[in-house]
């Protein structure tokens, strides 16, 4: 498994732990949105637990609400962010 | 032992100091840090009868780049915060017409803006452990708005609006977010009033008494402790039956 492939499989194990999701980490898509109606539903208190959850787990530090918000699209988005890489 | 941490907000005046002892009685495993802006007194008489339980966080509660310092603080010795009463708080009674626009800042920044500041301090750490008790001091003037406290009756209203939205924004992360509504406690506040005033202002009460500060503390206690899991969002007021 390539190192990206792995960390996409931590955010996913992130997302079902912390937000309690009702689903397993596999079924989450990479590039599946992870808020609105037409993605993972998660809504603006989940948004708050996954920034806290990144910083914690990954040292992600979201602090501008507008790059946390482009940051945190998919699980592919988040794990470019972490690589360092522009989002 | 795993200790359970507690800030207190306002913890040199007589009602912080009654819930700072309270919370020490409570249970050895209560660590308590006692906010406190310049008067040292009672606080600092506290942390020398419970050597080891409880510390000063020296925290001007209206100043928001004061708080990152004193949480950070707390979480660098413990890596935890449990529960956050916010307590400190003042009035300055006036008339609205005569009322100096200073004294409106002060106390909106003072009941208010502190309570927001404090918070948001704390929400990161509790968000993170996925538990906290937010414990709010308000007043029964926020329900009551008592002619010559248009200041404080807004201020402490806005408390409890606060209070009710945040407990909703964090109820599923197990943070709960409740408020006191003390009415007349005998405390340093009182303690300028002349007998005509006093004996009015307990004629309004059912009790016929002021309340004691332990008694107050007593409520804020049960707010924060584990048995109160269910019970977010809600105002206790503590005021010898008035209404």
């Amino acid at each position: 498994m390539s190192t990206s492939t792995e960390l996409k499989s931590q955010i996913k194990r992130l997302l079902v732990e912390n937000l309690m999701l009702q689903i397993s980490p596999e079924e989450i898509g990479d590039d599946q949105p992870l808020f609105g109606p037409n993605g993972l539903g998660l809504d603006s208190v989940d948004a708050l637990q996954l920034v806290v959850a990144l910083d914690k787990n990954h040292g992600l530090k979201l602090s501008d609400p507008e790059a946390a918000r482009k940051t945190m699209q998919t699980v592919s988005t988040i794990a470019a962010a972490i690589e360092g890489k522009p989002v | 032992m795993s200790l359970r941490i507690i800030l207190v907000t306002g913890a040199n005046g007589g009602l912080g100091t009654a819930i700072a002892k309270n919370f020490l009685a409570e249970s050895p495993e209560n660590f308590v840090w006692l906010g406190i802006n310049n008067h040292r007194g009672q606080a600092e008489a506290l942390t020398a009868e419970h050597p080891g339980r409880c510390r000063l966080a020296l925290l001007d509660v209206t100043n928001p780049g004061a708080w990152q310092p004193a949480v950070a603080g707390i979480l660098t010795v413990h890596g935890r915060v449990d529960v956050l009463v916010n307590n400190a708080g003042r009035h300055e009674d006036a008339l609205l017409a005569r009322m100096d626009p200073g004294s409106w800042g002060r106390v909106l920044s003072l009941n208010l803006d502190s309570v927001f500041h404090g918070c948001q301090s704390v929400l990161p750490a509790m968000i993170s452990q996925r538990s906290g008790r937010i414990v709010n001091v308000a007043s029964l003037s926020a329900l009551l708005a008592p002619p010559g406290q248009t200041n404080y009756a807004a201020a402490k209203a806005g408390v409890l609006a606060l209070t009710q939205s945040l407990a909703k924004e964090v109820a599923r992360l197990g943070i709960t977010v409740n408020a006191v509504c003390p009415g007349y406690v005998d405390t340093g506040s009182l303690a300028g009033m002349d007998d005509e005033t006093r004996r009015q202002a307990l004629s309004k009460i059912p009790m016929r008494r002021f309340g004691r500060p332990e008694e107050v503390a007593a409520a804020v206690r049960f707010l924060a402790c584990a048995d109160a899991s269910y019970i977010t969002g809600s105002v206790l007021k503590i005021d010898g039956g008035i209404f």
